[in-house]
């Protein structure tokens, strides 16, 4: 017999099962595994430790389909959009201020710029009158704040003509 | 007559088939459900929290899963990492084992994918770092045999047999190498190997097939010239 067959194969193979580790390491690898367990959860940042406590929180509560990250992350977006919603949809109170403090207003010269040298004059100018809540509310859409500050103060009195 | 007769007759090959069907649709269904898994109380215990009961399951399962590891990277440095990260990834993914396998199934699947990733990655790129031979092989009956018989294996010493053997298995691929140290070295039957590796049983019987021929021709160089 010249050539190795599938039986001689086979039993050469299995002496491979002779091969063995230094004395003592089945006994130590315990040890080195606990070791190493520490030293990856000290390395670990806080953000990642928190992330696994939650997903094995989200697998003993046997949500499989919710403890993948990419459900988690569209879970939280979602949560963002609503959050954001509510907050863009409260109407603003707005404060009057039955009389503004004085303002300055300087004027732009060609060059655009601004010098302590520049002349300044003084106006007086009111902001936007106060509205209640409620008339804001419903104004709200209807009438954009106005950022422009006229020259003239706006008056809501009615105009009395003799 | 001939009718009542000839009834009868096809009636019972039908009922002979779907009764066939029926039992090996069962057995099949008995192969996939774990009939008792010895190591379910150490899971279940694990899963709630008790570390001691999973250092018991690496206690358990280190040896066995170091020779199959070992055998596939012929690298006893590279054998420890493995085992380190093999168990680490366990011991994280523990939680989510529902038991639709044996644990044993189950950690041979990550030991087994662990390795062929690394192996992958590794290339050809390989150093052996060889394991001793225990010396117990000497009253090995197997060894006694090949040594009184073939005359290659005679001639060698041990080291360069093993050596022989390691350089032998490495020049297998990834795939193929997997397939036998489960089968020749590990021992498993065909039906625990395809539940592993996640394929047919008759994918791993081609696989070993195809291996021990290429094994015949790499070991036939050695015939050739058994002390290098």
């Amino acid at each position: 017999m010249d050539e190795f067959n599938d039986n001689e194969i086979a039993r050469l193979l299995r002496l491979k099962r002779y091969e063995q580790p230094p004395p003592g390491y089945f006994d130590n690898f315990l040890h080195e595994f606990h070791r190493r367990q520490r030293d990856e959860l000290l390395r670990q940042p806080l953000w990642r430790i928190c992330l696994e406590r939650a997903h094995n929180f989200m697998l003993q509560l046997d949500v499989r389909s919710l403890a993948s990250y990419p459900t988690a992350v569209a879970a939280m977006l979602v949560c963002a959009a609503i959050l954001s919603l509510k907050v863009y949809q409260q109407p603003e109170t707005a404060r009057v201020a039955s009389q503004s403090p004085l303002t300055l207003s300087v004027p732009v010269n060609g060059q655009q710029e601004w010098n302590l040298g520049s002349p300044v004059s003084t106006q007086i100018f009111r902001t936007q009158p106060l509205r209640s809540f409620r008339e804001s509310a419903q104004t709200h859409r209807a009438a954009p704040p106005r950022y422009v500050l006229d020259s003239v103060p706006v008056s809501y009195e009615p105009t009395f003509r003799f | 007559m001939d009718h009542a007769i000839a009834l009868p007759a096809r009636r019972i090959t039908d009922l002979l088939s779907s009764g066939l069907r029926a039992r090996v649709k069962s057995k099949r269904q008995a192969m996939d459900q774990p009939r008792s898994d010895p190591d379910q109380e150490l899971v279940t215990r694990t899963q709630a929290g008790e570390a001691s009961a999973f250092d018991d399951l690496v206690v358990k399962y280190t040896p066995r899963l170091y020779g199959l590891v070992y055998n596939m990277t012929s690298n006893h440095e590279d054998t420890n990492d493995l085992l380190q990260d093999i168990f680490a990834k366990a011991y994280k993914a523990i939680r989510g084992f529902r038991g639709k396998s044996s644990f044993y199934t189950w950690i041979h699947s990550i030991a087994v994918n662990m390795t062929l990733n690394f192996l992958k990655k590794r290339g050809r790129r390989f150093q052996l770092s060889l394991d001793d031979v225990d010396a117990s092989i000497q009253n090995d009956k197997e060894f006694m045999e090949a040594t009184a018989t073939s005359s290659p294996v005679r001639e060698a010493d041990l080291s360069e047999l093993q050596r022989r053997l390691n350089e032998a298995m490495m020049k297998l691929s990834e795939d193929h190498r997997a397939v036998v140290t489960m089968f020749h070295i590990q021992g498993m039957p065909h039906a625990e190997i395809s539940k592993i590796l996640r394929v047919s049983e008759g994918t791993v019987r081609s696989r070993l097939f195809y291996a021990n021929r290429q094994l015949q021709n790499y070991l036939d160089e050695f015939r050739k010239n058994p002390v290098s």
